[in-house]
């Protein structure tokens, strides 16, 4: 139930119209007058998951905007405001408590823009584009897409068919295994509308790199994971005209979820290289039976991996030590600062005479920006279509190590 | 073959789990009646507690598995027996169901809620904690027939299969098994056998517990610590349970081993599903709906037996309509006012809030007026607003969309409503169950329909002068929609469909046979409550601006009816509070800090006020003022009526009579205004489950001048037994008018009487069945007035109950042991038991279920054998062994008391006889007075 709204986290989706024909109708009543800035600060906060029942939490994103934000602040802020960081609400993953944070957050808190939003179900899109608020964070749903006032800080992931599709993981993951040419994969989705789109444009990017596709199978149950594998395991081992895929991709958010598939194809003897989006989690390193279920997996991050040597890692690390000394540093971490550090882009480049409008207008007509630590972003175009940048890590010896940096891939229309 | 084995082969092992789980749901179901949803809650909590000694604690996982499931579970289990259960089993079945939902909203949110403030002390339990299961770790993977089986799974399965064996030994051959059993058999018959039911319930919830915590910490290294995937399985289970009818432990075994083996044979093979997404995961609840509609026939309540639901008291009926609506008239306009000072967000929470209101109308009319209790209004509400998304971007006007959406609920509501027609209480509920969980599953699963993951986007609904964008608008309209609503509703509670409606709810037979299709009254409920959950659906999405298959899962639904008959499901006006304080609680406790999971424990922790007050908290606040007016009344009134008389003024909070010996779900007495002399009534106990402890009876009886002397009749002891100016009835129905009898040792009293005389009630009353109004029972010289019937009968008070006093379900030796340790001594007595020892006693003639109730007392005789009607039913051969069992019984010591309709043979071992007539005795005296002018008064009543 809940849990495929969690597979949007993983590529995400909708067919039809993106929000651009809504019209406006989340109640843009937004208090005329104040719109969070001041002559010397602007005022801003997020919407996370913090809590879910499924135990899925992006709470660590605030950490992530908040280092960024303190040292935006600590350098004298950004055209003589600082940002007075509210904090981020917590949604408990359900669309209709995410409106109701954004609305708190514009209505009575009377914030800026709204940042980080790192929420798989956010409810509140309609809402802010309907008042004009900016949002910045991760754009795992079709929510996001086609908005003016939605930033995905790597693009937007859902985008319709017909707009550009990211191909950066197949070709990374080819020159990872040393070329795609005559290697197959499999692509393993659960039972949920939106992960079986997951499963069409991460297809096409294997596709796309050269790879062979020999089996998208989108049976696993959505809600839960599958008390026995069995099924699923034998599958994919005869996939490939009865041997094993060289690569098998697994589009499933959930570490039960993917140790699980992944242990089971080891017991069955899979050799194969075995690649998700979400593995890349130092806490989840902790228990061993996971760091063995996971070794050898190419996880792939949407930023610089922290295992880096790049600069821009090297001072995400010793903003998040000011604020929060001790901090294992996460995905969730990590996305929240790159959106911060978006979002602190377009106030620069807005300039002093700061609104709503004109900092939308800024980021809307022609605004790039590129940074190793997330690649490239170009607006209004990533507004329809992901930035198409992403890195590759291998659990090694229990750590993970850089596999393949930063890069930028061309997009590819989605079918 | 070897794939389909190994299919075979590891699906029992899944299957093992939910074995073991739903054994415990139909333990504790067919031991109390009250059917657990929170029953996956426990495993998740159990399960937890697990975690937590293994990785906060550093436990190894053997010891923290013991801990968590022998101890931690059962404990858990007790505390929930006593803070909830005990008083759920009395109380309408929507209670039970909601506070039971309740609680699997609670439980989870708990356990999260004290390592959130153990501040890092404890483990955090997020997508991050990889609980470990038992056995080796990492698993060691094992051959067995060509099948790969690592070492958790051949654990989990020997642990599953060892708790089955337990199970079932400790059912079948420990006396605490045996009490279980014949508290479920026949609950009234086992307290007057001395047992305590109420232990048995409280065995049965530690038992059921103790497997859910087991099927929890065995399921949780594949499940991880997700309460949404405890309740998942909880569904999953909740199909083993149904197919094994809720009552059979052994099927439902079988029936969670099976299903484990199918869901991996559909995984397997299947694949022709693969095209309707989500239609594989849905197998289980595709089984569950299949076996509620052919399995489980409810077995209609009888006639009468509803009042169990019966409304609250209505104390404000006497005051003019004026005054009635004048508190809800003066806070609308105070809602309404401060809508319109409060800034734009707030007035936007109101607005959500009376969205909310509008939807928890339709509880008021399924749920309320028709006493069904439907889970899927959600799923109504989500049917209807992608409906209109749907019609309204393929380009109809918006109005007609919206008609469109509220037509399509509408339909789903007949269509769920079918099913109830042949489903009554719980069976309807799980199905309606099922149904919510296919919409979300499948149905809404199709692009087509959904739009996928994005859903619909929807206009504002405009009015030319202004539109639904200013949340001021959206108040307005709300509010005034809710009183059509109400105007409906009241409407239809008064006028012939709404008595046909509350005839079908309190005894179907009994309508039915006076004309009310059933079936028709049902359909229009439930077709009237979707198309309310309709509209507020789609108002819910006009507002919102969008509409998405996830905006109102199922889910929600469960926590909407939670908060609705927390506050009373019987009035529009529980409704309405119930939205605002949806609406408004999470924002208050955000606005405080306060962490979520404390809304979601208040929000659970209602089925325990539930339990209490089934009625909701309206109907408690009404009830409560009404106390306070009624006492202030008294205390304006000295020397006036207060019961009993002799408490001195002052003492604390001296309540009408009716009040103080009311228990939860008891039928309250009806519609009284205030002020007017409460009437000596009370309600019917549930008789056989009412449990009063000693103390609890009213402070009012009394007996100033004690107990009447009866007239010695050449005794020299006290007698063992006494009634002492009892005065006892059934609700309003008065039947004892003060009844005194004495029986002493080593004799045998014969009660006669026509029918309807109070001869039965006697009885009950004599046991402790049924409590006293009035008067005085003495067993020894001891006062029992205050004992309940299992305390009576452990000092020697049996009651042989009219019809046969045996359990049916239960052995004749299991029948004889719930009386006596060893049954040897019955069978060389009366060998042709002997014969049949093994034979459940509901497949005996009449006449052997007649000794086999009396057949114990020969062993161990009791102080006092009270017989109704022994001989009814029985051959002239049978009646006379009987009725020399009795003089044997005498010449041993025993104080008889026979209650009998025909005089004949009771005469003929009486010492001495009583008649009643009207609920009085009207003359007792020895045998040898009784002549044929007598018996005639007595059941003529001619004097």
């Amino acid at each position: 139930m809940r849990r495929q709204a969690l597979m949007g986290l993983v590529v995400v989706a909708a067919l039809v119209g993106c929000a651009a024909e809504q019209k406006a109708g989340g109640g843009a009543s937004g208090a005329a007058g104040s719109d969070g800035v001041t002559a010397t600060t602007i005022k801003v906060g997020g919407v996370l998951t913090k809590t879910s029942a499924s135990g899925y939490s992006t709470k660590d994103a605030e950490i992530g905007a908040r280092a960024r934000f303190e040292r935006a602040n600590a350098e004298g802020g950004v055209n003589g405001r600082t940002i007075e960081f509210v904090g981020a609400e917590d949604d408990n993953q359900d669309a209709a408590k995410g409106d109701a944070a954004a609305k708190k957050l514009v209505q009575k808190d009377q914030v800026f823009a709204v940042v980080p939003v790192h929420a798989p179900n956010f409810g509140g899109a309609v809402f802010l584009e309907g008042a004009k608020v900016p949002w910045f964070g991760w754009a795992t749903g079709p929510q996001w897409c086609g908005t003016t006032t939605g930033f995905g800080y790597n693009g937007c992931l859902a985008p319709k068919p017909g707009a550009g599709s990211q191909t950066w993981w197949g070709n990374q993951l080819a020159d990872l295994a040393g070329g795609a040419q005559g290697k197959t994969v499999y692509v393993q989705t659960t039972d949920s509308s939106g992960s079986k789109y997951g499963g069409t444009t991460i297809s096409q990017s294997f596709q796309a790199a050269g790879f062979k596709l020999v089996g998208v199978n989108s049976g696993l149950p959505a809600a839960a994971p599958p008390p026995d594998w069995l099924p699923y395991v034998n599958k994919i081992m005869r996939s490939d005209g009865g041997a094993a895929p060289d690569v098998v991709v697994s589009i499933i958010a959930g570490t039960k979820f993917n140790t699980g598939l992944y242990s089971a194809l080891k017991k069955a003897g899979y050799k194969g290289i075995l690649t998700d989006a979400t593995s890349y989690d130092a806490a989840i390193l902790k228990d061993p039976a996971t760091a063995q279920a996971l070794e050898g997996v190419v996880a792939a991050p949407m930023f610089e991996p922290f295992e880096s040597t790049a600069p821009e890692v090297a001072r995400l690390r010793a903003d998040v030590e000011k604020v929060a000394p001790g901090t294992t540093l996460t995905q969730h971490l990590a996305i929240g600062y790159w959106s911060a550090d978006i979002f602190l882009k377009v106030l620069e480049k807005t300039g002093k005479d700061l609104t709503r409008e004109s900092f939308l207008r800024t980021a809307n007509s022609g605004f790039t920006y590129e940074n190793p630590g997330f690649g490239r972003i170009e607006y209004p175009k990533d507004h329809t279509e992901p930035n198409g940048c992403g890195a590759l890590v291998k659990l090694v010896g229990g750590a993970f190590q850089v596999a393949e940096n930063m890069k930028c891939f061309d997009n590819v229309p989605l079918k | 073959m070897s794939e389909l084995l190994g299919y075979v082969l590891s699906g029992l092992v899944t299957g093992a789990v939910f074995a073991v789980m739903a054994s415990g749901l139909t333990l504790s179901y067919a031991a109390t009646g009250v059917f657990n949803f929170a029953h996956g809650a426990v495993g998740f909590l159990t399960a937890l507690v697990y975690y937590e000694l293994t990785a906060a604690f550093g436990w190894p996982t053997w010891a923290a598995a013991v801990a968590a499931v022998a101890v931690f579970a059962p404990g858990l289990g007790y505390a929930l027996h006593r803070a909830m259960f005990r008083g759920l089993a009395q109380a309408g079945e929507t209670a039970q169901i909601v506070g039971t939902i309740g609680l699997t909203i609670a439980l989870p949110a708990l356990g999260l809620w004290v390592i959130e403030l153990s501040g890092g002390l404890l483990a955090a339990a997020d997508a991050t904690a990889l609980p470990r299961g038992l056995g080796p770790y990492p698993p060691v993977t094992v051959e067995i027939g060509g099948v790969g089986l690592d070492s958790a799974q051949i654990m989990t399965f020997c642990l599953a299969a060892l708790a089955a064996a337990g199970l079932w030994a400790f059912l079948r051959h420990t006396v605490y098994g045996l009490r279980m059993r014949a508290s479920v058999d026949r609950r009234r018959l086992a307290t007057l056998r001395g047992i305590d039911a109420d232990a048995s319930s409280a065995l049965a919830w530690m038992l059921g517990s103790t497997l859910a915590g087991l099927a929890g910490v065995l399921a949780v290294p594949t499940l991880g610590l997700d309460a949404t995937a405890f309740t998942v399985m909880l569904f999953v289970s909740a199909t083993a349970a149904v197919f094994g009818r809720l009552t059979s432990i052994p099927v439902t075994f079988a029936a969670g081993l099976g299903l484990g083996v199918v869901q991996n044979l559909v995984a397997g093979y299947a694949d022709f599903a693969e095209n309707v997404t989500g239609l594989r995961t849905a197998v289980p609840v595709l089984l569950l709906f299949a076996g509620l509609v052919l399995l489980n026939r409810s077995r209609e309540r009888v006639a009468g037996s509803a009042s169990e639901d019966a409304p609250p008291p209505d104390h404000l009926a006497a005051r003019p309509a004026w005054r009635r609506r004048a508190p809800w008239v003066a806070a609308t306009v105070a809602l309404l006012a401060w809508t319109f000072l409060a800034d734009g967000y707030y007035a936007g929470i109101a607005a959500q809030g009376l969205v909310l209101a509008l939807i928890f109308c339709s509880f008021v009319v399924v749920t309320g007026i028709g006493g069904m209790v439907n889970l899927a209004q959600a799923s109504f509400a989500a049917m209807a607003a992608l409906t209109c998304g749907w019609a309204f971007s393929s380009g109809l006007p918006l109005v007609a969309a919206i008609l469109a959406g509220v037509l399509a609920a509408t339909a789903a509501g007949v269509l769920v409503a079918l099913p109830a027609l042949r489903l009554g209480g719980r069976v309807l509920t799980l199905a309606t169950l099922a149904l919510a969980l296919l919409a979300d599953q499948v149905l809404f699963q199709i692009d087509a329909f959904s739009n996928g993951t994005i859903g619909w986007p929807l206009p504002a609904l405009g009015f030319g002068f202004a539109d639904t964008t200013d949340p001021r608008v959206r108040v307005v309209l709300l509010l005034a929609l809710i009183g059509v609503i109400g105007l409906l509703v009241r409407n239809l509670e008064r006028s012939a469909s709404g008595r046909a409606i509350l005839a079908v709810r309190s005894a179907p037979a009994a309508a039915t046979t006076s004309g009310i299709s059933a079936p028709r009254t049902k359909i229009l409920l439930f077709a009237l409550a979707s198309m309310i959950a309709g509209l507020g659906g789609v108002l819910f999405a006009t507002f919102k601006g969008s509409i998405t298959a996830t905006d109102l899962p199922a889910f929600a639904g469960f926590v909407w009816l939670a908060v609705v008959v927390l506050q009373g499901v019987r009035r529009i006006g529980g409704a309405v509070i119930a939205g605002i304080v949806a609406a408004a609680v999470p924002e208050i406790l955000s606005s405080l800090d306060i962490s979520a999971h404390v809304g979601a424990i208040l929000f659970g922790t209602g089925g325990v006020i539930l339990a209490k007050h089934p009625d909701g908290v309206l109907a408690q606040l009404a009830d409560l003022r009404h106390r306070a007016r009624a006492a202030l009344a008294r205390r304006h009134t000295p020397g006036g009526e207060r019961p009993g008389g002799e408490q001195p003024p002052g003492e604390r909070a001296p309540r009408p009579r009716p009040t103080v010996v009311r228990s939860p779900g008891e039928a309250p007495a009806s519609v009284r205004s205030p002020g007017e002399a409460p009437a000596s009534v009370r309600s019917p106990s549930d008789a056989p489950t009412s449990v009063r402890s000693p103390g609890k009876v009213p402070a009012s009886v009394r007996s100033p001048g004690d107990a009447p002397a009866p007239k010695a009749t050449g005794h020299v002891e006290a007698p063992v037994f006494a009634l002492e100016s009892v005065v006892a009835g059934y609700g309003e129905v008065t039947v004892l008018r003060g009844v005194d009898l004495v029986v002493w040792p080593g004799e045998v009293v014969a009660l006669l009487g026509a029918n309807g005389a109070g001869k039965s009630t006697a009885c009950a009353v004599a046991a402790g069945d049924l409590p006293v109004t009035a008067g005085r029972v003495r067993l020894g010289g001891v006062d029992v007035t205050a004992w309940p019937a299992h305390r009576r009968a452990r000092q020697g008070v049996l009651l042989a109950p009219e019809g046969r006093g045996v359990f049916p379900g239960l052995t004749v030796e299991e029948n004889l042991r719930t009386w006596l340790t060893d049954p040897a001594p019955v069978y060389d007595r009366l060998p042709q038991l002997a014969a049949r020892r093994t034979v459940a006693a509901g497949a005996l003639s009449g006449g052997e279920q007649q000794l086999l109730t009396i057949a114990p007392a020969l062993v161990r005789p009791p102080r006092v054998l009270v017989a109704d009607e022994p001989s009814l039913g029985l051959a002239p051969l049978v009646v006379e062994q009987i009725f020399a069992l009795f003089a044997e019984l005498r010449d041993r010591g025993v104080a008889l008391l026979l209650v009998e309709e025909k005089a004949a043979e009771t005469l003929r071992v009486a010492d001495r006889v009583a008649f009643m007539r009207l609920g009085r005795i009207t003359w007792t005296g020895p045998r040898a007075e009784v002549d044929p002018d007598r018996l005639t008064a007595a059941y003529l009543g001619v004097s």
